[in-house]
């Protein structure tokens, strides 16, 4: 029987996601103060009532939702991915407000893109957006990327039992310190001190390339946002191909690797354990699929015989491929290239990779390395005990900061999230044929939007039909979180419409 | 007669002339005019020929040498860009980047932003669906640049009502601010 929720547990949710909402407001602060510095006053004003907005949404839930009770695994469940849909609609106000969406559902679409690390984006008129709202941009896939419930445990919630129910709610499991607010402050401090290192490294590749100091200052670190939270905005809409820089393309690569490792590996790296590297399942996983995916794009461009020289190669292909791959969506090309100048097994390859994507517990999305990991060992341990005696014993482990033996239930979660992954990618595919898009196009977009990757063949665009707008909002939404606490908010609703309740259970 | 007979010679002359002069700039006039988007469709049939796109400087000039990069958008929005008042046309920027020596760059004065409609200029150059110069770029290597239309600042008039919807909610969030304090306070006399 389905109980339906208390008025305590939505007081609950509501108390959660309140603090959620005050943390969006605080990062609109940083958009406000570059819109004031740049003299850009109605960007200052669309910023404003964002936050205003944000503060009025929690004290609403401080007044009426508050309560002693602490949350348990449901609740965590529910306020992550609640949560991220409120930060969403909150979120998408300055955006509207700036006039370069054509409606709100394309703000929303921006947002949760930003948010969720994907990088795809109806935003029109880019060229012509203001620093203030730029930075918003980059902030959210930012900000998106460490997790929107990491920031509001770094800095509005105490030491709660429940804090780190709703942090393993975001698709983290790894707590990197015994408490889990020490472990969010630390997921921040890896992340703002490599935001510091590298916005300085892209700042000079930028003033040697040309560019003014201070627009090198601030493309310098959007750049550095987006290659690190792997969620590929970049201010101008040529992305990557507008610098015409080998010296960026490099930078913004080895960020976007670094930024799509696990944050426990960074960890376990940063206090010293460097044979972590080479021993992680996680890295192995994909530097294999890496290899796998050079080789068939390397076989794509033999066939086409367009791009002829290694820098050729690395620049166009190897780039892209491993934008794909760490989910980023930094692109050195056209978007129809993909289609035309790729050639279908180079553009296989990099959907491959999309749909593989980076490592768990980092800013990437897809299948993620430690799945295919566990599920090549399960099929590797399978068959050696097919061609063992029957009275053999075969196990494997995965290594992943400790050694973890694969057992059935591990491997039916894996499964299990694999599966879902492979679902929304067939959903948004079939949805893009019927209506009327190439298959290939179709394909690759979807898979972006479910991987959280954000490089599209072109079908993405501010005129694709509402109703894949939705879709792909939905697909980047339950990707990121990993479609656990999507199907918590799913019973949750089902709960509320359809549950007996709890006085009638308890007569 | 001797007037209408005139007048035809003088036309005669002036068509030879302007042939000549056509023929003499060959370069600039022989490209064929084309759109960004029309490039992006169909790489492989403009690949290696000399074309003219026209369209606003947008971004920076990025300095290597004695060449530079520019960025030539020929959207609907270099027209008039939505901070312009300009309506949404369903559509993202639609640019390329063009390679041209500095010379070609001087005379272009202000870049599409925020608060400039930036110059807008003729481009006439070889497209390269891969340029192997540059990494394989898609780009235009421009052999002439010439500014058409000066660019200008973009005025934002300050958003009165956007003001009013801010001091609205700056009372609300106040006024939810104060409940708060007062519950707040009951519930510490309560313990």
């Amino acid at each position: 029987m389905i109980l339906r929720p208390s008025r305590e547990d939505v007081k609950l949710i509501g108390w959660g996601t309140g603090r959620v909402i005050l943390g969006v407001g605080l990062i609109m602060t940083i958009p406000l103060i570059t819109a004031t510095l740049s003299a850009e006053w109605n960007t200052v004003l669309d910023f404003l009532v964002g936050i205003l907005a944000c503060a009025a949404f929690w004290l609403l839930t401080e007044i009426y939702c508050r309560t002693e009770k602490d949350l348990t695994w449901f609740h965590g469940l529910i306020v992550a991915s609640g949560g991220w849909l409120m930060a969403m609609l909150f979120g998408a106000i300055p955006s509207f407000l700036s006039g370069h969406y054509q409606s709100f559902l394309d703000a929303c679409f921006d947002l949760m893109s930003g948010y969720t690390t994907t990088g795809l984006y109806l935003l029109q008129d880019l060229d012509h957006v203001s620093h203030g709202l730029n930075m918003w941009r980059h902030l959210l896939t930012y900000a998106g990327g460490q997790g929107i419930i990491v920031i509001a445990l770094t800095f509005l919630f105490s030491g709660t039992a429940g804090a780190f129910k709703i942090y393993a709610s975001e698709g983290k499991e790894e707590k990197l310190l015994p408490n889990v607010i020490a472990t969010a402050r630390a997921i921040w401090m890896i992340s703002l001190t490599y935001l510091v290192v590298g916005s300085l490294f892209i700042w000079i590749f930028l003033l040697a390339e040309g560019m003014p100091a201070a627009r090198g200052g601030l493309h310098s670190v959007w750049l550095f946002m987006g290659a690190w939270s792997t969620g590929g905005f970049a201010p101008q809409s040529l992305n990557l191909l507008y610098y015409h820089s080998l010296w960026i393309e490099l930078a913004t690569m080895v960020i976007f690797i670094i930024g799509s490792f696990n944050f426990a590996l960074h960890y376990a790296v940063w206090t010293g354990n460097r044979r972590e590297i080479y021993r992680n399942i996680e890295i192995r996983s994909f530097a294999a699929t890496a290899i796998l995916g050079t080789f068939m794009l390397s076989v794509g461009f033999g066939k086409m015989g367009l791009f002829t020289s290694l820098t050729e190669f690395f620049r166009k292909g190897f780039y892209n491929l491993i934008s794909g791959h760490t989910t980023t969506g930094n692109a050195t090309v056209y978007s129809a290239s993909f289609l035309r100048e790729f050639g279908p097994i180079a553009m296989f390859a990099v959907i491959l990779c999309m749909a593989i994507g980076a490592s768990a517990c980092s800013t990437g999305g897809g299948f993620k390395g430690l799945r295919m990991g566990v599920i090549f060992r399960y099929f590797r341990s399978e068959i050696r005990r097919l061609a063992s005696p029957e009275s053999a014993v075969v196990r494997e482990k995965v290594h992943h900061i400790r050694d973890v033996w694969i057992d059935d239930p591990l491997v039916k979660g894996t499964m299990f999230i694999v599966i879902c992954y492979v679902i929304i990618y067939v959903l948004g595919t079939s949805l893009g044929i019927l209506y009327g898009y190439d298959p290939s196009v179709a394909l690759f977009d979807a898979v972006s939007a479910g991987s959280n990757t954000g490089l599209s063949a072109g079908l993405t665009g501010p005129l694709m039909p509402a109703l894949m707008k939705v879709y792909y909002i939905f697909a980047m939404w339950a990707g990121r979180l990993e479609f656990v606490s999507i199907i918590a908010l799913l019973s949750f609703g089902g709960a509320i419409v359809r549950g007996q309740g709890a006085r009638r259970k308890r007569r | 007669m001797r007037r209408e007979r005139a007048s035809g010679v003088i036309a005669a002359v002036s068509a030879v002339a302007l042939t000549i002069l056509l023929l003499s700039s060959g370069t600039v006039y022989a490209a064929e005019v084309v759109t960004t988007q029309e490039l992006i469709d169909d790489m492989a049939r403009y690949d290696g020929q000399e074309v003219t796109i026209t369209g606003e400087v947008v971004g920076d000039l990025m300095r290597r040498g004695d060449f530079g990069w520019i960025t030539v958008n020929d959207d609907p929005y270099s027209i008039k860009s939505i901070e312009e008042g300009g309506s949404h046309k369903g559509v993202s920027n639609v640019g390329i980047g063009i390679w041209a020596p500095l010379s070609e760059l001087d005379d272009i004065q202000i870049l599409g932003s925020y608060k400039n409609k930036g110059d807008i200029v003729r481009v006439t150059g070889t497209f390269n669906r891969v340029c192997h110069e540059h990494g394989g770029d898609t780009d235009i290597h421009a052999s002439s640049v010439m500014v058409l239309q000066q660019g200008y600042a973009i005025s934002h008039p300050f958003d009165y009502r956007l003001l009013v919807v801010v001091l609205i909610l700056a009372g609300i969030v106040v006024t939810l601010w104060n409940i708060r304090i007062r519950r707040v306070r009951r519930t510490l006399r309560k313990e």
